[in-house]
């Protein structure tokens, strides 16, 4: 498929560029990110976080981040602010369902994102139970390659169990995602085939950016023939309609964009999106470098952050430099996902430019 | 020409429609239906006695909770209009026996109170 967009295409990338021009100038919270803990109980090859399997920094007390939710609640609406636990390994705290419980009691839904090792049939009954809404588990392929990405060779039939359980379900919402490697790419159509066959609605795909352990390692990077075969793979699986398969968020993927995902790309981090990082330190996603880290729930006030700051995030003419400077996709991509950006504000990362 | 204009308009609108739904990409699905916050106490019928360990299944899944040391028992559950309890004791003769016993409720509030008691097995 040719990379640069069809005219038709253009003109939903216009109007869709004054719909993300009007967010930003609202820019309304509407999804929150706790990284709760930066204990892991995995140590996985593409790992960007700072977790480690013990670490030395004590996790946030549910009562300093629940002064967050107070600050914010009387300005969003409770109902339409998804808060998520991430980590590390978020399960690792035993008192996520007192802080998701007092959570739900201020009309906040909450989920969480996890590897599944330790999501046991009593720890599932207890966070529903806790009004658990959504959730998402990291399933990266047959049992070969997703042990060899988790270093860990009870963590594939871990996490295939909480697949099961979350198939019987119908309360909440739920998918997996997979980060395709040179390992797992050409298992993809099997793999597509067993998830099906186990249940799976919902199924994302990520591809891996060179930060944290996953700089180190060649095999987890696609050459750029591999992610464009991804990106035909993820077309023509939504096409036949028989699994709700999805790219992640980052990156502008020029004429893909809308064949692989359910909307147009734009980058939401400090848009609508926000994190509370394990330091305490303000953020948009976790995944995004600290440099861009915008205050710290110790010493300052959220929303008074939220509102004030976020400019880098809001006004990205700082990243039309570079690659970026003549790029005629610029007015739609806008310098492509805040967290493919290095310390010195260099984009590390061009998906279009990847596109075959 | 004038139709194929208007058709590459409509189709391209056509495109953009669902650019208004939000979808977290990164994270989890977003979901922001309402659950339902049930509450209550189990106690025993014969002596008024908190009944603890009482096991307490939503008749249409698979969640389930148990009664604390108090016989109370506190979950979110998706809304509808109403919903089958089964109360069981499972341990056995462990905190005396009690008869299992199932209640419908009527869904009328985001907040349920529901206070049973139940028989003891001679």
């Amino acid at each position: 498929m040719n990379k640069t967009p069809t005219f038709r295409k253009r003109i939903g990338l216009e109007i869709y560029r004054k719909i993300r021009h009007n967010n930003v100038k609202l820019h309304e919270l509407n999804t929150l990110f706790w990284e709760c803990t930066l204990r892991c109980n995995l140590s996985c090859r593409h790992c960007g976080s700072d977790c480690r399997v013990q670490s030395d920094k004590k996790d946030m007390p549910v009562a300093d981040f629940m002064r967050v939710i107070d600050e914010i609640t009387p300005h969003v609406n409770p109902n339409k602010t998804m808060i998520i636990f991430t980590g590390g390994e978020a399960l690792l705290r035993k008192d996520l369902e007192i802080c998701g419980k007092e959570l739900y009691d201020r009309g906040f839904p909450w989920g969480l994102v996890s590897n599944g090792m330790a999501l046991t049939p009593q720890r599932f009954q207890s966070l529903l139970a806790s009004g658990l809404h959504s959730i998402t588990i990291s399933f990266d392929g047959f049992e070969e390659a997703h042990n060899w990405l988790r270093g860990n060779h009870k963590s594939y039939a871990n996490a295939l169990n909480a697949i099961k359980m979350l198939t019987k379900v119908k309360n909440i919402v739920w998918d997996v995602v997979t980060c395709v490697n040179k390992k797992n790419i050409s298992d993809l159509n099997a793999f597509k085939e067993f998830l099906i066959e186990t249940g799976v609605k919902d199924w994302r795909i990520f591809t891996i950016f060179p930060v944290g352990r996953a700089a180190e390692s060649p095999e987890l990077q696609l050459s750029n023939a591999e992610f464009t075969s991804v990106l035909d793979f993820i077309r023509e699986t939504r096409k036949e309609n028989r699994i709700h398969l999805s790219y992640g968020c980052e990156g502008f993927l020029g004429n893909y964009e809308q064949e692989v995902r359910d909307h147009f790309y734009t980058c939401h981090a400090g848009i609508n999106v926000a994190s509370v990082l394990a330091d305490g330190s303000i953020s948009a996603c976790p995944s995004i470098r600290s440099n861009f880290n915008q205050g710290n729930i110790y010493t300052d006030n959220f929303w008074q952050v939220w509102n004030d700051r976020f400019k880098p995030f809001r006004d990205r003419n700082w990243a039309h430099t570079g690659a970026c400077a003549d790029c005629e996709m610029w007015r739609y991509c806008e310098g492509n996902g805040m967290h493919l950006h290095d310390d010195e504000g260099k984009l590390m990362v061009c998906h279009y430019q990847r596109i075959n | 020409m004038k139709v194929n204009w208007k058709k590459n308009l409509f189709k391209g609108l056509c495109l953009t429609s669902v650019a208004f739904v939000f979808q977290a990409c990164y994270g989890t699905p977003q979901d922001f239906g309402q659950d339902v916050l049930i509450e209550g106490r189990v106690v025993s019928k014969n002596s008024n006695l908190p009944a603890k360990g009482i096991k307490i299944t939503i008749e249409d899944g698979p969640q389930y909770v148990y009664t604390d040391n108090e016989g109370n028992f506190g979950f979110y559950t998706m809304q509808r209009d109403n919903l089958k309890l089964t109360f069981e004791d499972i341990d056995s003769t462990e905190n005396r026996q009690f008869i299992k016993k199932d209640t419908l409720l009527r869904i009328t509030d985001e907040k349920v109170m529901v206070n049973i008691m139940l028989d003891e097995k001679e």
